[in-house]
């Protein structure tokens, strides 16, 4: 970095530049804000000429001096310029894939890359919103001197998705603090951690009847060639051998034929509903309905791909996301990859807006016409169990499995719960199945509902 | 001195979920768990050392100042305490206020000085801890910043009684107090041109 560099930096209008050198391969992007006063001083001044103005008319010489002082004080506050931070800054992180849960060491170091010294100089990191700093905050407080560094580290608890971090947040201000200035610095590296969970095969899961005509493990209601059996009927020519029922033969001389049921593979859809209201938890800091969903939907995922079914992932939100029903250990990885990293089920929400409407024709469009659909959503408004009623109406049978975030400390938050409950019940009566887990795991929790089920 | 920073904390990256931007701390309830905002302890423990020796000096010139100066060292500390900038903005005008009643009692010249630039520490550091504790927090490292600072304006305060006393001592030993004022009239007029 040469000095040039850091000198237009310093510059007082807004400045974005992106310094590179071709001796050193670090460059970092800086944009110096416009200063501010803070006022820390304002009445500094008041206070020194109202203390002149009594030392004047009560003949107090020593009022006059302190008055004198404080005036001093007021050329202090007045002078200098808040720097703008030319600093280099680095950023390691001790492990680019950790698992979710593993805690991830960050080392920041920061160099006055400046001729200035900086006396009053804070860093805030930008730790991606989804990750929780566990261990030391990621900020520090400093004076550089010209070519001093500092340095500081903290930990993260990894969680699942692609995180990136943000620019650091450099404050600097004027020794007295009378003026500050934010200075944003990205790295020359941007750090990135992608966080990619292992998919546990969940228990059985019971889908509903409708299926493809690719030969899997569903039973349907039509006979031929599989392991149930479905029905039996007059013996026709061609039928196979080992099919005709040999004891209805012995016992009353009619040959019979005996009907299995066909297993067909079904086509499924996990909806995971990823709303700004989905990203809900029982407590402040607890595990979101997003959480729950996408990791029961990744037990989903695995669970059918390996019974044979063709599985598809799509998410209710403002961001598009839509992987396409498929089969086979390409396609596994790849819905481990979209329940990991994508940016529509992202551990926290977008904040963009939510067109109900939009998303709705868009999805039904992609629907293929015998899919059905597994949707995750923790039904905390009316809007999501309107919309499992209307994919249902439209031939896309649907099970919602809905992980429970509602709490039962205060009346309001039992009011929720109870609301919850009735839409769960509104569901159920319109012939839509639902399953609901809290605290059990996912597939304890489909085994008890199952048991409930008619086939 | 009265003045309320109005500054404005950088957002928060490491909120695990993004509340936005920690507002004024007294008045943010939603802390994280992770981050103390209080002041760091070196800078409260240096303002309430600098406001003990401004009590110290202003009792020495006037004990009805040391008493006022007693007061603004409990109101420095609540404020550090409530993380209130209005609470150290009020300690600082009882101080001064406990100081013009010391000038005004007949206090030593050398006492006054040491007690206003004792004052002016202890309140700027009590601040400064403060705008330090909001952005950044008690449990990272920021004694180097406290002590630059501390030490910042201990410097601009010696030079100021250097001056001041230098040239009451040099030019104005016999002179009336009228002579002072118009030579201070000249000063801030410099100032005001120099910003």
């Amino acid at each position: 970095m040469s000095e040039d560099d850091g000198a237009a930096t310093t510059d007082e209008s807004a400045t974005t530049e992106g310094v590179s050198t071709t001796d050193e391969p670090a460059t970092t992007e800086r944009r110096a804000l416009r200063e501010a006063e803070t006022g820390r001083w304002d009445g500094v001044r008041g206070a020194a000429l109202a203390l002149v103005g009594v030392g004047v008319v009560t003949r107090r010489p020593g009022l006059v001096l302190l008055g004198a002082v404080g005036v001093g004080y007021a050329l202090y506050a007045g002078v200098g310029e808040a720097p703008a931070a030319t600093l280099d800054v680095t950023r390691t992180v001790s492990d680019v894939t950790p698992e979710p849960g593993d805690e991830v060491t960050v080392a920041v170091r920061a160099r006055n890359a400046g001729d200035a010294p900086l006396a009053d100089l804070r860093l805030v990191d930008g730790v991606p919103p989804g990750l929780a700093v566990v261990d030391g905050p990621a900020r520090v407080a400093t004076a550089l001197r010209p070519g001093a560094s500092v340095a500081f580290e903290y930990v993260v608890r990894a969680s699942r998705g692609e995180h990136e971090w943000e620019a650091l947040t450099a404050v600097t201000r004027t020794p007295s603090g009378s003026r500050e200035r934010t200075t944003e610095i990205d790295p020359a590296e941007p750090a990135r951690v992608v966080c990619t969970p292992e998919l546990a095969a969940g228990g059985d899961l019971p889908l509903r009847g409708l299926t493809t005509r690719y030969h899997g493990r569903m039973p349907t209601d039509v006979g031929g060639a599989g392991v149930e059996f479905h029905a039996t009927r007059e013996y026709r020519r061609g039928d196979p051998l080992k099919r005709v029922d040999w004891n209805r033969r012995a016992r009353t001389g009619e040959l019979a034929t005996v009907e299995l049921r066909k297993e067909r593979a079904a086509t499924v859809v996990l909806l995971i509903d990823a709303r700004e209201s989905a990203y809900a938890a029982a407590e402040p800091e607890g595990r979101t309905a997003v959480e729950a969903g996408v990791g029961a939907a990744g037990q989903a995922f695995r669970a059918l791909l390996d019974g044979g079914d063709r599985v598809g992932i799509a998410a209710l939100g403002p961001v598009d996301c839509w992987l396409a029903p498929g089969a086979g250990t390409a396609h596994a990885a790849e819905g481990r990859e979209t329940l990991a990293t994508d940016p529509a089920v992202a551990p926290t929400p977008s904040g963009d807006r939510f067109y109900r409407s939009r998303w709705l024709r868009r999805f039904r469009r992609r629907l293929p016409a015998d899919a059905q659909v597994l949707f995750f959503t923790p039904l905390v408004d009316d809007s999501a169990a309107s919309l499992a009623r209307r994919i249902d109406a439209h031939g896309h049978l649907v099970t919602v499995l809905s992980p429970d975030v509602t709490a039962s400390g205060t009346t309001g938050e039992r009011l929720a719960a109870f609301e919850r409950r009735e839409r769960l019940r509104e569901l159920r009566s319109a012939g839509i199945r639902a399953v609901e887990w809290d605290g059990e795991s996912f597939p304890v929790a489909v085994a008890r509902a199952t048991a409930r089920w008619s086939p | 001195m009265v003045a309320v920073s109005s500054e404005a904390p950088p957002a928060d990256g490491d909120e695990a979920r993004g509340e936005g931007p920690v507002g004024d701390a007294s008045t943010d309830p939603v802390d994280r768990p992770e981050r103390d905002a209080r002041p760091p302890a070196l800078a409260v423990v240096l303002s309430l050392v600098a406001a003990g020796v401004a009590s110290l000096a202003a009792l020495l010139a006037a004990p009805l100042g040391g008493v006022l100066l007693g007061g603004a060292t409990v109101a420095l500390a609540a404020g550090s305490l409530r993380r209130s900038h209005r609470l150290l903005s009020w300690a600082a005008g009882i101080g001064v206020v406990g100081l013009a009643v010391a000038g005004y009692r007949g206090g030593g010249v050398e006492a006054l000085l040491v007690g206003g630039v004792a004052l002016a520490l202890a309140w700027d550091v009590a601040d400064h801890g403060l705008s330090v504790g909001e952005q950044v927090g008690r449990g990272a490292r920021t004694r180097r910043n406290v002590a630059v600072h501390a030490g910042a304006t201990l410097l601009a305060g010696a030079l100021s009684v250097g001056v001041v006393y230098g040239v009451y001592r040099a030019a104005a030993g016999s002179r009336p107090v009228a002579a002072l004022a118009l030579l201070l009239f000249g000063a801030v007029v410099l100032a005001s041109a120099l910003r």
